[in-house]
């Protein structure tokens, strides 16, 4: 039985409109130029509206897809929040990052547009010449639209009632080796979630503003940042991806100058602040503001964030802001919270348990003394949400394990989508009996979560589990391997299961490295590197987010796809 | 600043590249692909960003789609120069 939650809106429409009553909060859209754009939630209203009223003026109806293809903030959050309140379904897709594969950028979207049935695609002056291609390449889309052509719309409202079993958008997750699917998220789900992240989770107050460079189009930057505060009533500040990535140090100085008090950013990002911030920007910034500095959507890295709070220490962040965080687009966002509490409650910040490495490999997280040899430290990321249940299970059964036992983690509640868009056979692999099974593996200790890694990636030698990122995290901090440029995978040999490597490096090093890795996972895992393949720089296989991926590289090392590479490259140098 | 001419651009390139990417790029040329440098997008906005602050200048996203090869780049970064000065 659906009951809506109790302290938000029950669906977006709702709230952006109770929102608007009032015009003392709203976004600032800091531009590529570092010029800033304010709107007030009733300017925002009213531009969702107008925007709402010309997708329907180009014959969209509800319950009907829209594509959205649009790289500035402003331009995609009116969009969004236009075709979200008129009751269509908004489907943000990633703008084309340059220095790409052209033809495979064409072939996601078109693969994207023609799974969601979109008819419309909207997008930007800039970017239409970029998504041009793609009309002749997905069947249903009718037309591509200009968001500057709203601008001759007059203001008008479409009259059309939303309800929580609504379709709220269509996030589509970039799977490793499969196409995208798309999650179907209702309104219902954003608004519990919502709730669950926003108002139990961070503890929100009156003073709250959040500050966010994380892309919209992805679950973290649009759920955590444009969603959950229209639902909750909190002011953002959005600045461009491109703009973080090119200088860092502009999400401290928004965060200094806006004095947020909640921000998000995967673990790489606090690893780039810390490498790349100068001591010059750390004597100008007041960092003391920020209550919350969330951790999510990769692997967490405790020492990444100690060196994060270390380097920043002298602009008052605190240690204690931290929250690492577990969640999944299938969950709507989040699933839990490292440090949920009540208000009033001091923060904890990062915590951490110490398990015995060669434990891990036995399916058990045994407690180990901290900094003890052969010990392991796994972030903890907090409990289920109130309404909402976790559970570790044997992987592919439904029985529970105790504490400290690795297994598959379950979860349901409210937040829990109900499946792929029009996709019955995935849907049926993920979301069985009422539970989603995430895939992920991880152990509970007081009902509490530690994650070990992907199911999928699991390397099981002679009994012991391997999780790849360990390997690959050992690894890339050889001198001559840059992190990310390493994939670990097991392949079966002789009827056994033994363990690749593949990296990125040069040619000219090939003999002594290979031996440097062999030596490593030697000494640090106990475990013998059947084979290292040393690949040409570019050669791994990326996500559009430029994570490695772990299996199409190992099908492409299975076809002998870096054996040629490098007889390609042998035979160049010899001529 | 007087404007660097492209063998400098090219030197800077491959320095701030080296840099960023903690690898050795002494071999890139005007013609070399993007895609072969083995730099990741983010990689490469760093890079940028870097060379944006060197120069001081400002290279509007808009240039950025479409390069190709080297070239491409240190042509975006020369018409910068032009409009910028």
């Amino acid at each position: 039985m659906y009951v809506d939650p109790t302290l938000v809106p029950p669906t977006l429409a709702d709230a952006l409109r109770e929102r608007a009553k009032r015009a003392h909060r709203g976004f600032t859209f800091v531009r590529s130029d570092a010029s800033e754009r304010y709107m007030s939630y009733p300017d925002i209203l009213k531009e969702a509206e107008r925007r709402g009223a010309a997708l329907y003026a180009r014959g969209a109806k509800k319950g009907d897809r829209v594509a959205l293809v649009i790289p500035d903030g402003d331009e995609f959050v009116l969009t969004f929040l236009g075709a979200a309140i008129s009751g269509l379904v908004p489907v943000p897709i990633y703008p084309q990052l340059s220095f790409k594969n052209v033809e495979g950028y064409h072939d996601t979207v078109a693969h994207i547009v023609s799974a969601a049935g979109a008819q419309l695609l909207v997008t930007t002056e800039t970017t239409a010449p970029f998504v041009e291609p793609v009309k002749a390449r997905a069947a249903g889309l009718r037309e591509i639209v200009v968001a500057s052509s709203f601008a001759d719309q007059p203001h008008e409202r479409v009259d059309v009632k939303v309800e929580p079993g609504d379709l709220g958008f269509l996030q589509f997750t970039s799977g490793s080796t499969s196409k995208p699917k798309g999650v179907a998220v209702t309104h219902g789900n954003l608004a519990w979630n919502s709730q669950c992240f926003i108002q139990q989770g961070l503890g929100r107050d009156d003073t709250d503003v959040g500050v966010s460079w994380l892309p919209l189009f992805h679950d973290m930057g649009l759920i955590g940042f444009l969603i959950g505060p229209v639902f909750t009533d909190i002011q953002v500040v959005f600045i461009p991806t491109a703009n973080f990535v090119r200088a860092p140090r502009v999400w401290l100085e928004a965060l200094s100058r806006h004095r947020g008090t909640i921000t998000y950013a995967p673990n790489f990002a606090y690893a780039l602040v810390t490498k790349r911030v100068k001591d010059r920007d750390v004597a100008e910034l007041d960092l003391s503001c920020v209550r919350h500095a969330g951790c999510g959507a990769e692997p967490i890295q405790a020492r990444t964030l100690r060196e994060f709070a270390d380097r920043l220490a002298p602009t008052g962040f605190r240690p204690e802001a931290f929250l690492p965080s577990y969640g999944m687009a299938e969950a709507t966002l989040a699933i839990s919270f490292g440090d949920r509490r009540g208000m009033g409650e001091k923060a904890r910040g990062l915590r951490t348990d110490v398990v015995v490495q060669k434990a891990l490999e036995a399916g058990e997280a045994t407690a180990a003394a901290p900094g003890s040899e052969g010990s392991q430290e796994i972030v903890n990321c907090g409990r289920a949400f109130p309404h909402h249940e976790m559970r570790v299970v044997k992987p592919g059964t439904f029985e529970a394990l105790a504490d400290r036992q690795i297994g598959e983690i379950l979860f349901r509640g409210p937040s829990m989508c109900n499946g792929y868009f029009q996709d019955a056979e995935k849907t049926a692999e993920s979301f069985k009996d009422g539970w989603l099974h995430t895939g992920d593996l991880g152990y509970l200790v007081d009902g509490e979560v530690f994650i070990c890694g992907r199911s999928k990636d699991l390397i099981i030698i002679r009994g012991r589990n391997f999780y790849p990122g360990d390997i690959e995290w050992a690894v890339s901090e050889l001198p001559r391997i840059r992190r990310g440029n390493v994939v670990a995978f097991g392949h079966e040999v002789n009827g056994d299961e033994q363990l690749f490597l593949c990296a990125e490096a040069f040619q000219s090093d090939a003999a002594g490295l290979i031996e440097e890795i062999t030596q490593l996972v030697n000494e640090q895992f106990s475990l013998n590197v059947h084979h290292v393949e040393l690949v040409p720089q570019g050669a791994l296989p990326r996500t559009s987010s430029g994570k490695p991926q772990r299996r199409k590289a190992k099908e492409m090392f299975v076809q002998g796809a870096f054996a040629k590479m490098r007889n390609k490259g042998a035979t160049e140098a010899a001529t | 600043m007087s404007s660097p001419n492209r063998a400098e651009l090219l030197q800077m390139f491959r320095t701030t590249a080296s840099e960023i990417v903690e690898k050795e790029f002494a071999s890139i040329e005007e013609a070399t692909k993007i895609t072969e440098l083995g730099i990741d997008s983010l990689g490469m906005l760093e890079i940028i960003g870097s060379l944006e602050r060197q120069l001081k200048i400002q290279i509007p996203d808009e240039s950025l789609a479409g390069l190709t090869t080297v070239r491409d780049l240190i042509e975006a970064v020369e018409k910068r120069f032009k409009v910028q000065s």
